[in-house]
């Protein structure tokens, strides 16, 4: 216990009267939940990069067909089976136009007499791969985005009624799923499949129809907890009605949620729409996306690797990139989930 | 004393009725509460005051019994119109600062909630005006109401479900364990300080369920003991702490831990056995009334023995 | 008493995003073998930082020792690495938590969560720290223990898990024992035999107890001495008859003032106005003072070092500068003084020679 050794002016030993509705002042700057989460967000260096390279993706997909000088459609037989060449990087040693033909390395397109480039080749029918790289990446998109819409429109729609009504709706309602849950995706797909024109309808369908069932167990469940949260019940006894209720106070509390499993409900449906592509549900010609352009490219890997390459490139950085994206709005969102 | 507001009468709240894991969590109580008074309710966890509360302000729907104020059974089917007026006429102040308040809103709109569901104001200018009023008289000013209730601290977002509750001008305010979620006396003594100038101002008739046995002395005009949903013994707050007559009150009494270092060396404990009542098969039990405005739930023989001896100490 | 651990100047701040928290801003205390301590004061005020670091039980990416020493037996706790500290967590300095729900594993028989510290810090076998198990469980108060070991946690009430997760502390007869609210989940009845059971125990084994609470009226049951700490800091230091008869600092007034008894008459409480200060902005001066009633001008421009009151108590705070003015405490703690012989107010009729 020392003693203060210098010694302080009587004068600072005067009483003093404190204003105590100072005491009351908050300092820290105000923040909403969603200011809050971009400054946690913001801090997370994965899922910033995610953002940006999912930016540059989606903005390829629309852009890419129109500055590339081939269209996508335009088949130019003499042009087939080209590597890609592309001006400037060409003097590296890569993307030189150079392949393999019979064993031997030659300039194909000096040998097909072709002056223009391709910067990510050309296919069997002499179609721009750069073109059909980003359509079929609009269209993957596209579908993915239209599916986790409905993911998530169906399941908190379903989640919700269950999960607020509880009781014998919820008992019925959780049957249901449970009975749909039971019977394999991949059957009931097919099967579908069988009766229905394969087409973006057609397998925006076949991803949704158990697709809601993830989304809809997690809303009822987040609905269950937060329905008898103090703040509800508090509301309740203000003489609140259900649409007030529901609006005011629980949808806000599980946006969240509902985003992050949206984050990742979107990756799984571009998996799912390449995998019914590649085993061939999918898409018909001349209809692309990345899964048929996979499913092409996969036949010739040995002859004509580039064909493969850039879908699948494209395909794993979504993949990769939804994912970080997730799990860093999941840290932002949800601080408690984080484990 | 003063007319009755509140007349609860053999209220029953089952959960899980006629299955096994069937629970009685509040067992045929009846008490009444006066215009302007505290009425203290305690006892510990899992006994039932909670769900008394509840239950008198319509969050769940009563097994049996009849919850009458102002003359009207509010558990009898009524149209949204008398629903709303009783909405109210009727509040709650709940346990949990940090659960109680929406963590998404705003204290504008945490604390406008009730007018605007009752149309209460008229314009946005109005509206705030009225919220900024309600913080003041709970001791906050206008720079809060911008801010979002996990800004605040215990006490304070206390105070403000308070202000919430009073901004539909209640009569009659159920105060759930409003101060054991705040971990420091003198925070604590805030909002009971609170409370109680808001009882004088506006003649508020107040509910106040508790566990803290010291707090609700001093907040409460009367006071019941609750034991695994039966409400045991039912006094004034004086009569109840100098003179406890059922054993599972002096019980709870003895087990306080005061801040006086010589009354804690020297304290006694007693302990409670639901066995020491030895009750016979078809002995009656129920609330009687020992001596005048003190009631304790027991057998025509207990009563006898009790009127005995608080009949030898006058 | 000799001095089983030794806190000095400790100084601990956690990295948030929204800057440095600078949680406790130089402690000062120790612990003398077979006392109980306690540390009293609000959520925020570094009570439970303060007892975590002892333990190094705080996330080690997020919190920072900036100063101080923590000396247990003469090592500074705060320099062994994490696998030293393991031998001492549990065995030597063991921690009871506040909510015995969460505290407990619910996949594993309590018999076996006894025995685990036994076993790791102990070489005896299996059916031996069975054995001790069963014992430790009698210790606590646990009828009909060989039957009970084989129990999970769900099968017991809460009373009885916070016997359980003693019996666990117990298990490697610590030094210390440090109890971070242990009954402020339960119910006053189970709270009353839980402090009993403590102060039993400590009796029988010799153990020293650091009890951290809100609840005047249980420092007033276990404590020794008391720490009240504020803001980061402790405020005043003494015996509990000293803190609860003789109180120094404006803060401790406040709380022991807040309090109603059960006996007073119908006056107003006192309550602190205002909230505790935000340790992100740490207050420059005495950080009561902009709650306090009796705030001096030097408050506001220096934090006020401890004056020693006795041998045994000390407070910081202005007010026991030879030069600052004589002030009224509030009514109550004037109460409480006219009962504590070496206080101004002191009434009492034998000695009088203070």
């Amino acid at each position: 216990m020392k003693h203060d050794l210098q010694k302080p002016p009587a004068s600072s030993f005067e009483r003093i009267e404190i204003d105590s509705s100072h005491a009351e002042r908050i300092s820290k700057p105000s923040l909403s939940f969603w200011q809050d989460a971009w400054l946690r967000i913001r801090k997370n260096k994965a899922a910033i990069v995610s953002m940006f390279i999912l930016a540059f993706i989606i903005i390829m997909a629309f852009v890419g067909p129109m500055i590339s000088p081939h269209d996508s459609e335009t088949q130019t037989i003499t042009h087939a089976n080209l590597p890609p060449k592309v001006p400037g990087i060409e003097k590296l040693g890569i993307m030189n136009g150079v392949g393999t033909l019979a064993g031997k390395e030659v300039d194909l397109y000096e040998m097909k007499k072709v002056d223009t480039y391709y910067w990510f080749g050309t296919d069997g029918l002499g179609r721009d791969m750069f073109s059909r790289v980003w359509e079929g990446t609009q269209i993957s998109l596209f579908i993915a985005f239209v599916a986790a819409l409905i993911d998530m429109v169906i399941g908190v729609a379903y989640g919700g009624i269950s999960g607020y009504y509880g009781g014998r709706v919820d008992d019925i309602m959780q049957r249901i799923v449970e009975i749909l849950y039971g019977i394999p995706t991949l059957v009931i797909v097919i099967l579908m499949l069988s009766f229905m024109d394969p087409g973006i309808t057609a397998i925006i369908i076949a991803i949704t129809i158990t697709g809601w069932i993830g989304m809809s167990r997690i809303v009822r469940g987040q609905v269950l907890k937060f329905k008898n949260q103090e703040f509800v019940l508090a509301s309740r006894t203000l003489g609140a009605t259900d649409s007030r209720i529901i609006t005011k106070h629980i949808l806000p509390n599980i946006l969240g949620i509902i985003i992050i499993n949206t984050m990742f409900t979107i990756p799984t449906a571009i998996f799912f729409e390449a995998f019914l592509s590649f085993i061939g549900l999918g898409l018909q010609p001349p209809d692309a996306s990345l899964g048929t352009l996979i499913n092409d490219g996969y036949k010739l890997i040995k002859f004509q690797p580039h064909i493969l390459l850039y879908p699948s490139i494209i395909i794993s950085l979504l993949m990769i990139a939804f994912n970080l994206l997730g799990d860093g709005l999941r840290d932002a969102l949800d601080p408690k989930m984080k484990d | 004393m003063a007319e009755k507001l509140l007349e609860i009468k053999n209220l029953k709240q089952y959960f899980n009725q006629g299955k096994p894991n069937e629970v009685r969590a509040v067992d045929d109580i009846s008490f009444d509460i006066y215009k302007g008074e505290t009425l203290g309710l305690v006892g510990e966890s899992g006994c039932g005051k909670s769900t008394t509360g509840r239950t008198i302000i319509r969050l769940y729907e009563a097994t049996d019994g009849q919850v009458i104020y102002d003359g009207i059974n509010v558990h009898d089917k009524k149209s949204k119109k008398d629903l709303k007026s009783f909405n109210r006429k009727m509040q709650m102040i709940f346990q949990d600062p940090y659960a109680s308040l929406n963590p998404r809103m705003k204290v504008l709109d945490i604390i406008a909630e009730g007018l605007d569901i009752h149309g209460l104001v008229k314009n946005p200018k109005e509206r705030k005006e009225r919220v900024v009023e309600l913080l003041e008289t709970v001791g906050l000013n206008r720079e809060h109401a911008d801010r979002y209730a996990h800004e605040f601290s215990g006490g304070q977002r206390q105070r403000l479900g308070i202000a919430r509750a009073l901004a539909v001008n209640p009569e009659f305010i159920i105060a759930d364990e409003p101060i054991s979620a705040l971990d420091v006396v003198s925070i604590q003594a805030q909002v009971v300080n609170l409370l109680k100038e808001l009882q004088e101002e506006k003649g508020l008739t107040y509910l106040f369920i508790a566990h803290d046995l010291s707090m609700v002395k001093y907040i409460s005009d009367r006071i019941g003991v609750m034991y695994f949903g039966k409400l045991v013994e039912l006094a004034s707050a004086e009569d109840l702490y100098k003179n406890p007559m059922h054993p599972y009150t002096q019980s709870l009494l003895s087990a306080i831990p005061l801040p006086d270092p010589n009354y804690e060396r020297t304290r006694v404990r007693k302990s409670y056995d639901p066995a020491s009542h030895n009750y016979q098969d078809g002995e009656e039990i129920a609330m009687r009334e020992v001596t005048p405005g003190h009631f304790v739930y027991c057998s025509t023989k207990e009563l006898a023995t009790l009127q005995a001896i608080s009949g030898s100490q006058v | 008493m000799e001095k089983i651990l030794e806190v000095k100047n400790l100084e601990l701040s956690f990295h948030t995003f929204a800057g440095e928290v600078k949680a406790i801003r130089g402690v000062n205390f120790d612990l003398k073998k077979g006392e109980t301590l306690a540390i009293v004061g609000e959520s925020g005020s570094g009570k439970s930082v303060t007892t975590k670091a002892i333990m190094r039980l705080l996330p080690e990416s997020s919190s920072e020792f900036k100063n101080g020493q923590i000396l247990f037996n003469g090592k500074d706790l705060t320099k062994l690495s994490d696998k030293e500290m393991q031998k001492i967590r549990g065995k030597d300095i063991s921690m009871i938590f506040q909510d015995p729900m969460t505290s407990l594993n619910p996949t594993m028989t309590i018999g076996n969560q006894i025995m685990e510290p036994i076993l790791k810090h102990q070489k005896i076998g299996k059916a031996e720290a069975r054995k001790v198990a069963i014992d430790l469980l009698r210790l606590v108060g646990m009828p009909k223990p060989e039957a009970r070991i084989k129990q999970y946690p769900h099968q017991f009430s809460g009373g009885q898990r916070q016997r359980i997760v003693i019996a666990i502390a117990l298990a490697c007869n610590p030094q210390i024992l440090i109890a971070d609210e242990p009954t402020t989940a339960l119910d006053v009845t189970i709270q009353a035999q839980i402090l009993e059971l403590m102060k039993d125990l400590q009796k029988k084994i010799d153990t020293s107890i650091i009890f951290i609470t809100h609840d005047l009226g249980v420092v007033a049951n276990v404590a020794d001495r008391v720490a009240v700490m504020y803001g980061g800091k402790i405020v005043e230091i003494g015996t509990v008859d000293e803190i609860f008869y003789n109180p120094q600092h404006p803060y401790t007034w406040g709380l022991l003032s807040s309090m109603p008894s059960l006996d007073s008459a119908d006056e107003k409480l006192y309550a602190i106005p205002g909230t505790p200060p935000d340790l992100l902005y740490p207050p420059k001066g005495d950080a009561f003072a902009l709650r306090s009633d009796y705030a001096l001008k030097i408050d506001l421009e220096e934090a006020p070092p401890f004056f020693k009151v006795s041998d045994t108590h000390s407070a910081a705070t202005w007010l026991l500068h030879p030069d600052a003015p004589q002030v009224e405490p509030p009514l109550a703690i004037v109460e409480r003084m006219k009962k504590f012989p070496g206080s101004r107010y002191y009434e009492g009729t034998e000695g009088g020679t203070y």
